[in-house]
């Protein structure tokens, strides 16, 4: 009786993931075509997307290599794009942590921004661990297929779709539409026009240091400004 | 870059990736500490990388080698910005920039023509 309990929690996982499809297959085609684009063969591009399963550090990854950037910065910047992670592993540990090796590592591999989106909700969390354990594998599994799928669409249409659609600037709009998304202080939006505006002071130093430094100029900002404000209040006051 | 550097940079990365992905749940118990100081950068990073890889993209013409502004993408791109303030998605604000580019384009070409 447990284990079907747990079976329905894996599909209803994975039956809670599929509209959100309509959000991971346009990505997913992006990917797959931008890289036949860029030059690179199918098992090539088959093979980033399995070793990344990372929609947005696989797109910077392309822009980075697109600029002949150094290893070293698109290695950085791609594990940059992907520290949100960081986020989902501490957030999923107390549930993932205890589990045997073998169940642990995969699971880790399988995290996402939608899993972590859906297994998060109040509903799920007041759930018991197997109930939501089995849910988190339904959503993750069902996720890394249809993402893999998707890719694997954009590369088998890559290339018949014509290079005058510009379809490469669609990396640059879902980075600025994530940008957007991510926004949710006046804080963040400093830094985001500090880093912004950074880039394109720097945009022609060799090696894509405009790049770093314009990253390095919007977090030291963050970090900064709000003390300047705290102590300019003060001395005001 | 040659394949086997690519190949070398996929391995570098997801490797890099998982471990980030492996990290706190490998060290469940010991890490709340870290966390805990490394949070106020853990949430500036994305902001500032999203903004500094997309703006030049946008406000310049490919291949950069000078300031070239690009008035078509930067009005794609405000579209963009537009519609992604009210869905919270990320397709439809990129389907609304890429038809505004698209539709700018030709309207452009058809009066130079």
């Amino acid at each position: 009786m447990h284990f079907s309990n747990y079976r329905q929690q894996f599909w209803e996982g994975v039956r809670d993931l599929l509209p959100l499809v309509s959000g991971v297959l346009p990505f997913g085609l992006i990917a797959g075509a931008t890289g036949v684009a860029l030059g690179m063969s199918p098992e090539m591009i088959m093979g980033m997307t399995v070793l990344f399963y990372a929609g947005s550090a696989q797109l910077a990854a392309y822009q980075l290599i697109q600029d002949n950037a150094p290893f070293v910065i698109i290695v950085l910047t791609s594990v940059v794009v992907n520290l949100r992670f960081a986020i989902y592993s501490a957030t999923f540990a107390p549930l993932i942590a205890p589990l045997k090796a073998r169940y642990r590592y995969p699971l880790a591999y399988l995290l996402s921004d939608q899993a972590y989106g859906l297994c998060n909700v109040p509903e799920q969390l007041n759930r018991s661990t197997g109930e939501r354990l089995w849910y988190l594998t339904g959503v993750a599994t069902s996720m890394c297929v249809a993402w893999i799928l998707s890719v694997l669409l954009g590369v088998a249409l890559g290339t018949s779709i014509p290079a005058h659609w510009s379809l490469e600037f669609t990396i640059p709009l879902a980075f600025l539409a994530m940008l957007v998304s991510t926004i949710t202080s006046r804080l963040l939006f400093i830094v985001a026009v500090v880093a912004g505006l950074g880039a394109i002071a720097f945009q022609l130093l060799p090696y894509n240091l405009g790049f770093t430094l314009a990253v390095i100029a919007g977090v030291c900002c963050g970090i900064w400004l709000p003390g300047l404000v705290r102590r300019g209040g003060q001395s005001n006051g | 870059m040659d394949n086997l550097t690519l190949w070398g940079l996929f391995f570098a990365v997801g490797l890099g990736t998982y471990l980030v992905r492996l990290s706190f749940i490998q060290l469940h118990g010991s890490t709340q500490a870290l966390l805990e100081r490394s949070k106020t950068i853990l949430m500036l990073l994305p902001p500032a990388i999203l903004a500094a890889l997309c703006i030049p993209a946008i406000v310049f013409q490919r291949p950069t080698t000078e300031y070239q502004l690009d008035w078509i993408q930067i009005l794609a791109g405000l579209v963009t910005v537009l519609i992604a303030h009210f869905s919270r998605s990320v397709f439809w604000p990129v389907v609304g920039g890429m038809l505004c580019l698209w539709l700018a384009r030709w309207l452009i070409s058809g009066n130079a023509v």
